[in-house]
């Protein structure tokens, strides 16, 4: 359609004026907004019931006991009973896993990411990583128990315990995790800016100056949290324990020994006390000790993650 | 002597630009003074029958030739690599017009030492000598103004030349005039030579005042009113 | 500084190209000289048969439309290449004579001596001191490393732009600036060349018409090669212009040629094979 002098005829101004009107979201955008709502509104109410419901148990315990129960260890009274036991092997375990899990699993990665080839031996390894890191913890343990366990006997760690210790508990657990640190690991490092390498190179720095100047700096806030989230974990993780021999129930640190006696001794974790109190004949324990012990164990998991947050913070801010 | 001394332009970032400009600009003037420098020697040819000076003048033309042809590239080159706009592309636009110009009056100066050569030197007469001696200068002065408006980039440099071109305009109609009047006393051939020689002093004239318009050009960005180069 | 291992001196080759159709003879002597270069990644063959001459002191720029080799060819002067797996270079590139993809070349060391800027500023996430410092460090410079910082960054044109900030994070610069600290990081190290890939396509048009001023004084010591998508920065600064094309060949194949190559002057006004014309009169294929 053409006017008389030969344009085209333009669409009426009151035309584009109404199609430019706002008429808000449609019906479907609103259920769907609702919908994430409702999705968002129930995970969190059934955590906060969970959380409530543990807070609850386990108040009568801190109001009776105060920081007595912290402090104090096994016992098979209900009125002594205390996690410091869980406490010392747990930090200790995580102690082993962080010792272990992150320097070799960062080098896994950095080797993955900046060295290897690309080719189908990476492509191998890089998918049966991912695979072992879904791989069920107990079957961690029974590699712990079939392998660390006696290992730790051989080379004359295993103690009183025969290698039921925390030294083989710490070491199955930094191969649990180990998959995790490194995939965590390889995706912080892959996250630097490949420019940031060539300009590293184009002033002739050499492939390990490179990294060790700016691939890992750059990477290390990612690789941090991503091995104490592992931490976590590892903290948290029962099943493996008990296979490889932790002590579920009553016993009593020989006292008086020095470090190496207790390393190798027999030991607890905090689930493990608190799986082992929930099967007590007594009420007390399942009623009020295990709900005060998962309270220090989540507050162990907080300073954890918190600590991680700090350390990654504290990279960022420089720059 | 900057094109840009004056102005808020990023001066720094394209000094480089710059230079190049002020070099094309320098080179006008020197081309100009070559200009001026052979119409004079011209001037004192016809004026005095300095036929040694014929060959002084037509060898002077060629260092102009070859000063316009090398700026008339530069000027090239520097459209083609540089992406001028505003006042450097009026600048570099105008040169080309301004070379033309030059070029032309040095050819017109060599023009003028061919008239004598052909009559082997004028007959003298002091009426017209005195009108033809005022013309040489008037003619050259107008000329002057343009090739110092390059230099002074003065934008009132246009209207101004233009008005002192009156006088080599009233002094060739009075040149013209006496030529006719005493034209049978000196002969058919020497009126015509020395008619030529009075049109060409007019016209290098009138190239001086389109120089000093091409400045008004380049300053202000438009011609004198009624002075706009003709349509292509 | 401690550089000079890599080469010894070698006698200065001072062919002047007349040799080859695509190398223009120079009046000053060549700093590299590329005979028959090829550049495959993989089974890619990305550029084909390069025969061309760098001149000292002057700036070169490589233009041509995308994927015709200009980075390719680029890259193969300070073996960055190298850093691509699949990447195999046959033919010869020279630098002072000495066959670059020699045998006994350490391509780390050639970066020392033939600095790069890449296309994005991309400075180290460091402080600004430390950018320009980085290089020297690792080179074992011994000397005094604040002057060392100072005179690179002058040379850079950003040493009263920084200087009361030189512990700030290089990323409080501007982009503009962020490109200058860029050069001045690969001053430092004392290179005689510096490469330039696409320097200023991620900056403002004032940012780059100061790159390119400082271009221009930075030829007087260094000599520059320039790739650019913007064939008018390639006229405004460079001495000389080479540009590339994509060929298709028999099988069907894409690969990059070296098209023309002669005075910058002469390319932009005179061109003389029938696709550079295409080519920068903007009717391109």
């Amino acid at each position: 359609m053409t006017t008389a002098d030969g344009h085209p005829a333009s669409r009426p101004d009151a035309d584009i004026v109404d199609a430019l009107r706002g008429r808000g979201l449609g019906v479907g955008a609103l259920v769907f907004e609702g919908a994430l709502l409702v999705a968002l509104l129930s995970a969190l109410s059934i955590l906060l019931v969970l959380l409530a419901d543990v807070v609850s148990g386990a108040l009568p315990t801190f109001r009776t006991r105060g920081i007595g129960f912290v402090l104090s260890g096994l016992s098979l009274s209900p009125d002594t009973a205390g996690v410091l036991t869980g406490i010392a092997g747990s930090v200790t375990i995580a102690a082993i896993v962080v010792a272990l899990a992150f320097p070799v699993g960062v080098a896994a990665a950095l080797y993955l990411e900046e060295y290897a080839e690309e080719g189908w031996g990476t492509t191998l390894v890089d998918t049966t990583v991912r695979n072992l890191a879904g791989v069920p913890s107990i079957v961690y343990g029974l590699l712990g128990l079939a392998v660390f366990v006696p290992l730790v006997d051989r080379i004359g760690l295993g103690g009183v315990s025969h290698g039921r210790n925390v030294i083989a508990a710490g070491i199955t657990m930094a191969v649990l995790v180990l998959p995790i640190v490194i995939i965590t690991s390889a995706e912080a490092i892959r996250a630097v800016p490949q420019t940031i390498r060539e300009a590293g190179f184009g002033v002739g720095a050499t492939r390990w100056e490179v990294i060790r100047h700016h691939v890992l700096p750059s990477a290390l806030p990612g690789i941090l949290t991503g091995t104490v989230l592992t931490l976590a974990r590892a903290l948290g993780e029962t099943a493996p324990l008990l296979v490889i021999g932790v002590a579920t129930g009553y016993f009593a640190p020989p006292a008086n020994v020095g470090v190496l006696e207790r390393l190798t001794g027999p030991y607890t974790a905090l689930p493990v006390i608190v799986f082992s109190w929930s099967r007590q004949t007594r009420p007390e324990f399942l009623e009020t000790l295990a709900p005060a012990a998962i309270v220090v164990l989540l507050g162990v998991l907080f300073t954890l993650n918190g600590a991680a947050v700090w350390l990654r913070n504290r990279h960022d801010r420089r720059w | 002597m900057a094109l840009h001394d004056d102005h808020h332009h990023p001066h720094e970032l394209r000094h480089h630009f710059d230079d190049e400009l002020d070099e094309i600009r320098r080179g006008l003037v020197t081309l100009g003074s070559l200009v001026v420098a052979n119409l004079s020697r011209a001037g004192s040819a016809i004026l005095e029958n300095r036929l040694d000076l014929v060959g002084e003048v037509r060898h002077g033309d060629e260092p102009i030739d070859a000063l316009y042809a090398q700026l008339e590239r530069e000027t090239f080159q520097i459209l083609a690599l540089q992406q001028p706009v505003a006042k450097d592309l009026r600048l570099l636009v105008a040169a080309t017009r301004i070379l033309y110009e030059m070029e032309r009056s040095g050819d017109l100066a060599v023009n003028i030492v061919n008239c004598l050569d052909r009559e082997h030197g004028f007959p003298r007469r002091a009426d017209l000598d005195v009108l033809l001696g005022r013309l040489v200068a008037a003619s050259a002065r107008v000329f002057s103004m343009g090739v110092e408006a390059i230099a002074s980039l003065d934008e009132n440099a246009g209207p101004a030349t233009d008005s002192a071109d009156d006088e080599v305009d009233e002094l060739t109609g009075r040149l013209f005039t006496e030529i006719h009047r005493v034209s049978e006393e000196i002969g058919l051939d020497a009126a015509i030579e020395l008619t030529r020689v009075g049109r060409f002093l007019e016209r290098i004239a009138d190239h001086g005042v389109n120089i000093a318009e091409n400045i008004t050009y380049v300053v202000t960005g438009s011609f004198p009113d009624g002075h706009e180069p003709p349509a292509p | 500084m401690d550089t000079t291992d890599l080469i010894p001196e070698p006698p200065i080759d001072l062919r002047t190209g007349g040799n080859a159709p695509t190398a223009p003879s120079h009046d000053r002597p060549a700093i590299f000289e590329v005979d028959g270069l090829d550049v495959f990644y993989g089974d890619f063959h990305a550029v084909q048969d390069v025969t061309l001459d760098i001149a000292r002191n002057e700036i070169t720029a490589f233009i041509g439309p995308s994927g015709c080799g200009k980075s390719t060819v680029l890259r193969c002067f300070n073996r960055m290449n190298d850093l691509i797996p699949t990447a195999r270079v046959e033919g010869s590139v020279r630098y002072h004579g000495l066959d670059l993809y020699g045998p006994d070349v350490d391509p780390v060391q050639v970066r020392r001596h033939v600095g790069m800027v890449f296309q994005r500023p991309n400075p180290f996430p460091k402080s600004i001191y430390d950018n320009v410092a980085f290089g020297p460090k690792i080179a074992k410079y011994d000397g005094d490393m604040d002057a060392l910082v100072e005179a690179s960054l002058t040379k850079a044109a950003l040493w009263d732009e920084v200087k009361d900030k030189l512990r700030d994070s290089a990323y409080t610069l501007s982009g503009g600036q962020q490109q200058r600290l860029c050069i001045a990081r690969a001053i430092a190290t004392s290179p005689d060349v510096l490469l330039m890939d696409e320097p200023a396509s991620a900056l403002d048009p004032i940012a780059t018409l100061r790159i390119e001023e400082l271009m221009y004084e930075l030829k007087e010591e260094y000599s520059i090669i320039i790739v650019t998508h913007n064939m008018q920065q390639a006229s405004r600064v460079s001495d000389r212009t080479a540009f590339f094309n994509i060929e298709v060949t028999d099988g069907g194949q894409r690969t990059g040629r070296l098209v023309e190559f002669s005075e910058t002057a002469t390319l932009f006004t005179r061109p003389q094979h029938p696709q550079t014309e295409d080519y920068i009169t903007g009717r391109f294929g």
